[in-house]
């Protein structure tokens, strides 16, 4: 039982690590590399309290989490593509 | 010990709101909602509410995020600067507060078994349940059956904020034709390794994941609501992937529209159903000959409405979103 504890509050430190490169940032890929750091280490909290109730068929929870977590980061992906897109093409507008 | 866990995680969940309001940013703060989300989803799970962990997971980590960049791109970067005066405002919150603060004290304690949100019919729920229903997971029996009135309603609320959210967004401005140029297609992440080869990877794993929380949902975390939304994630991963155009051609409009009013038909259906079999609305035991039985057809059909209605109503609101772009 202790280790499942104190692998969490290992997790739980991570997490506000990774909170507080979220808050400070200071640049827009820190916080996207924060955001993603700080839903691993969900999926691990969820997987580990799930074993510390006895209860694995929670880690339906954790699989959910790990299957979707990814996108969310592509749409960030995505979005800078399309607003860089965006930019070329305002740049081209000027030119002409 | 679980306690202090949860504690610690509402801290954080609090640090994260405030930081929130504060951002100026607004992609920073999308990027925090994110935060705020996942936070949630794990205060949820350590309170042992598995089934809202699951809805928290399956919206706010995937579809919450892609709607609000969706809404980014339609906006300025920055938060607008407003001159108030938020004296009155202040005041307000902080007398609520303390307002709140003041009747936690009366509040029985966590997970205390006198409590009277514990005595009215919660025993009667977990009693009965075995006898009635005979599934192992109570959430979604009171969901699905002595609650099928309010799940309903649920379904009617998100067809109709489908919607709201369709009709606004259809909504042009007439001034701004002459500024509006051609919408440059979106060709999707395909050009990206990567992102197209864990996605495609992915994506079967998604939706069978989706299926296994639709149809599981009777004996473990996960319903309806959880499928149609892991669901949605997957198709609208596919569309980040190949492109709107592409996307579109899998699931057009159209499906998209019937998926929205069939869900809530076919849940509707059940109840009329019921009632020409001489039940009360909803009451699923007259639907086969063994009330057990019935009771479980009747969750497994309802569920079904459930699922596809989310599903159809976030892929709407989704492409909604992504087709305004630019414009």
């Amino acid at each position: 039982m202790s280790m499942y504890v104190i692998v969490s509050i290992a997790i739980l430190v991570t997490m506000t690590l990774a909170l507080a490169r979220a808050l400070k940032g200071p640049s827009v890929y820190d916080r996207v590399l924060a955001v993603n750091m700080f839903g691993t280490k969900t999926v691990l909290l969820l997987a580990v309290v799930a074993f510390f109730y006895g209860r694995p068929d929670f880690l339906d929870l954790a699989l959910a989490y790990a299957l979707i977590n990814f996108v969310g980061i592509l749409a960030v992906l995505e979005f800078f593509q399309s607003q860089r897109n965006d930019d070329e093409e305002q740049a081209k507008e000027q030119e002409e | 010990m679980i306690i202090i866990f949860a504690v610690f995680l509402l801290t954080l969940l609090v640090i994260t709101a405030i930081a929130i309001v504060r951002a100026e940013n607004l992609f920073v703060a999308v990027m925090l909602m994110a935060i705020f989300s996942l936070l949630m989803a794990a205060n949820f799970f350590i309170l042992d509410a598995a089934d809202v962990a699951l809805t928290e997971a399956a919206i706010g980590a995937g579809v919450t995020t892609v709607i609000f960049l969706g809404a980014l791109s339609l906006t300025a970067e920055n938060e607008k600067k407003v001159e108030l005066s938020r004296g009155v405002a202040m005041s307000i919150v902080t007398a609520t507060t303390l307002l709140l603060i003041y009747a936690t004290f009366e509040k029985p304690k966590l997970g205390d078994p006198e409590a009277p949100v514990h005595q009215h019919v919660a025993p009667w729920y977990l009693s009965e349940t075995p006898k009635l229903i005979d599934i192992p997971n109570v959430v979604t029996a009171v969901l699905g059956s002595f609650r099928a009135y309010d799940t309903l309603g649920e379904v009617f609320v998100v067809f109709t904020a489908c919607i709201g959210v369709l009709f606004l967004l259809s909504a042009k401005n007439p001034a701004d034709k002459q500024s509006r140029r051609t919408p440059p297609e979106s060709i999707g992440l395909r050009h990206h390794l990567i992102p197209k080869v864990v996605g495609r990877l992915l994506f079967p794993f998604i939706v069978l994941f989706g299926l296994y929380v639709q149809f599981h949902g009777e004996y473990g975390p996960g319903g309806g609501f959880q499928a149609g939304a892991i669901i949605a994630t997957g198709i609208i991963l596919f569309a980040l992937l190949e492109g709107e155009k592409t996307a579109l051609a899998a699931v057009p409009h159209s499906v998209m529209m019937a998926m929205v009013a069939g869900g809530a038909l076919l849940y509707t259906m059940v109840g009329v159903v019921t009632m020409f079999m001489g039940g009360n609305f909803l009451d699923y035991s007259v639907l086969s000959s063994n009330p057990v039985f019935g009771q479980q057809m009747g969750i497994i059909l309802i569920e079904a409405g459930v699922g596809i209605t989310v599903c159809g109503a976030l892929l709407a609101i989704f492409h909604a979103f992504a087709a305004r772009e630019n414009y």
